[in-house]
């Protein structure tokens, strides 16, 4: 039980950061994505004895926030898209710095991207490694590559047409 | 006018931190264990009860007719239905095996549930409403030789009432909301499904 718990604790402050980044692409608002952080350690906890070594334990953990993050739709209505965004810049008015409100700017932009989409490019800024996004996905390196430069264009458009707003 | 370079690096400089702590998620793993076992311990005590106090009149009353005894055991029957298959749904939920699935396959999991959940929750439903009525039926033929004959038709007139409002507006209504929310929600899980194709 105490070793199983040092083990959570590692991985919970080796990983809660870049699971909440990907929660906060993919909803778009701080609350939900700590509730889902939350979520998916929790899970993460109770399926502790499964965890087979067949990959690594980051990419486990981003299988099952992936798919913690997918099942939000049961239970939560999605919101407007103006409503998300009107959020994000709420988070943010604490310290309105030009660096705060650009990276609520680059919110809003992942916000306009498609679900699976967000998911990718969240891993994608968190420097990731391809192998390990494709394996969370469930897609081949080669699809997912293809994807990442779309995307990755997608998001490069859509933040500079913010911007100029 | 930003690059995509230039956008990874203000992601990396992101003041955006979570703010639930290690303990909190320890916290919620053990009050969330408990509440899911009490939420179940009380939902069979009652049931335990129900059951009891329905084997208990077919033992302790002496019903003149064997359409009564019938009717109970329709009732015991019904509620045993609903129990235990409100247990395996909560086996199903909480059988986490399935999150460790390929995001499409997790998907094609949710929807077949949430698909089941809309049976149990329209058809099923429409099913069980039809046992209740058949089980007050068989019982109103007992009353019939117990009450004063106005009093029965009296009962009879409410109870049928009563099962023609549930039917026609409550039923209606439920089965309506159910249909248009499980649509949204099987039309958001195909949707996203589409964008995980390997293609």
């Amino acid at each position: 039980m105490s070793n199983q718990r040092q083990l959570f604790q590692k991985l919970f402050e080796d990983n809660s950061k870049k699971v909440y980044h990907l929660c906060y692409g993919y909803t778009g608002d701080s609350d939900s994505a700590n509730d889902l952080m939350q979520e998916t350690f929790i899970k993460v906890w109770q399926n502790l004895d499964k965890f087979r070594n067949q990959s690594q334990f980051s990419t486990w953990i981003y299988r099952i926030a992936v798919n913690t993050c997918l099942s939000y739709l049961r239970t939560a209505k999605r919101r407007a898209t103006d409503e998300l965004n009107d959020n994000i810049i709420e988070n943010y008015t604490e310290e309105p710095t030009e660096k705060h409100e650009q990276v609520a700017l680059l919110y809003k932009s992942i916000a306009q991207l498609e679900e699976n989409e967000r998911i990718i490019i969240t891993m994608v800024l968190d420097e990731v490694p391809y192998p390990e996004i494709a394996e969370i996905a469930g897609i081949s390196e080669g699809n997912l590559r293809v994807k990442i430069h779309r995307i990755k264009h997608k998001l490069t458009e859509i933040y500079n047409s913010n911007e100029r707003v | 006018m930003k690059g995509f370079d230039e956008i990874q690096q203000l992601w990396q400089g992101q003041k955006p931190e979570p703010n639930v702590s290690f303990e909190t998620v320890l916290k919620h793993i053990k009050s969330d264990r408990t509440s899911l076992a009490k939420k179940l311990f009380w939902q069979s005590m009652a049931v335990g009860a129900a059951i009891i106090l329905l084997l208990w009149m077919c033992i302790a009353v002496d019903f003149s007719t064997w359409t009564t005894y019938l009717a109970l055991a329709i009732m015991v029957g019904c509620i045993s239905y609903y129990f235990f298959t409100q247990l395996d749904d909560y086996r199903n939920i909480s059988n986490s095996g399935h999150l460790l699935s390929k995001p499409q396959d997790y998907i094609n999991y949710l929807k077949a549930f949430q698909q089941k959940r809309n049976r149990f929750n329209t058809r099923n439903y429409a099913i069980y409403e039809a046992c209740i009525a058949v089980a007050f039926a068989l019982y109103g033929i007992e009353m019939y030789f117990v009450l004063p004959f106005w009093t029965f038709i009296g009962s009879v007139i409410f109870i049928v009432f009563w099962f023609l409002i549930c039917h026609f507006v409550f039923m209606k209504q439920y089965i309506s909301n159910e249909n248009a929310r499980i649509a949204e929600m099987i039309g958001n899980l195909e949707r996203i499904k589409g964008q995980f194709r390997d293609r």
